[in-house]
C-alpha cells in the first residue's frame, strides 16, 4: 500500500463524512452537531470526550518535534 | 371655601380616573423619551473581545514557540484547553431532542473507518509510505503561523464541545 493509496482512502473517508453531514441537514439522517450533543449529554461520555480533547491538543502541540 | 385639590389618578370626588394606556418609549403627552445611549456600551463590549481575541492569539503564538516535549508546553497547553473547556461551559446550551440510533448509524460508520484506516496505516512502516492522520497534520503545521492558528481553533473546539 502505498502513501497516495493511504491518502486517498482517508479523502474518500472525509467525503463520506461530508456526504453523511449534507444528508443529515436534508433530513435523512442526523447531523454531526446532533450526535455530539447526544454523546456529550450523558457525564461520562462528555469526561470521555474532552479528556480526548486535552489528549488530541497534547499530542499534536507539545508530542512533535518542530525542529 | 377653596375646593380640595383631586389627589394624582383621581377625578372630582375622589373617583379614581381610567388609566389611559401609554405607548411604549413615550412620556406624558406622547412626547418621545429620549433613548438611552448604548453605543458607548457596544463599543466596550467589541473592545473586550478585540483584546481578548488578541490575548488568544498571543497566548497561542506563544505556546506553540515552547520547546517540544517539554512540562512547561505540557501545561501550557492542557491548561488553556481546560481553560477553554471552562470558558465554554459557562453557557451550556439547551439540550436538543434526542436523536435515534439508526440515525447516526452513518456518523458511526465514518467513525469505525476512520479509526480502522488510522490503525491499518499506523501499523504498517515506512511512515512515508504510511501516513496516518498525526504525520500529515505534523506535515501540515510545519510553520509557526500555521501551528498558532490550529492552537486557536483547537481551543474554540474545546470551548463548543464543552458548551453542548
Amino acid at each position: 500500500m502505498s502513501g497516495t493509496v493511504t491518502v486517498v482512502g482517508y479523502v474518500v473517508i472525509a467525503v463520506c463524512a461530508v456526504a453523511v453531514e449534507v444528508a443529515g441537514r436534508r433530513g435523512r439522517g442526523a447531523r454531526l452537531s446532533q450526535v455530539l450533543s447526544r454523546g456529550l449529554a450523558r457525564p461520562p461520555v462528555r469526561l470521555a470526550v474532552l479528556a480526548a480533547w486535552l489528549w488530541l491538543g497534547w499530542h499534536v502541540f507539545v508530542r512533535v518535534d518542530w525542529r | 371655601m377653596a375646593q380640595p385639590r383631586p389627589t394624582r389618578g383621581r377625578g372630582p370626588g375622589g373617583v379614581p380616573r381610567p388609566r389611559q394606556p401609554r405607548p411604549r418609549g413615550r412620556g406624558p403627552g406622547g412626547v418621545p423619551r429620549p433613548r438611552p445611549a448604548r453605543a458607548p456600551r457596544r463599543l466596550r463590549d467589541r473592545a473586550v473581545v478585540a483584546a481578548a481575541s488578541a490575548l488568544v492569539v498571543a497566548a497561542a503564538w506563544w505556546a506553540v514557540g515552547l520547546r517540544p516535549f517539554s512540562g512547561a508546553a505540557t501545561a501550557a497547553v492542557l491548561a488553556a484547553g481546560v481553560a477553554a473547556m471552562a470558558w465554554g461551559a459557562r453557557s451550556l446550551r439547551p439540550r436538543p431532542p434526542p436523536v435515534d440510533l439508526r440515525a447516526a448509524a452513518g456518523w458511526l460508520v465514518v467513525a469505525a473507518a476512520t479509526a480502522a484506516w488510522e490503525l491499518v496505516a499506523f501499523v504498517q512502516h515506512p511512515r512515508e509510505d504510511h501516513p496516518t492522520l498525526s504525520s500529515m497534520t505534523n506535515a501540515l503545521l510545519d510553520s509557526r503561523p500555521a501551528r498558532a492558528a490550529a492552537f486557536v481553533a483547537w481551543l474554540a473546539a474545546a470551548a463548543a464541545l464543552a458548551r453542548r
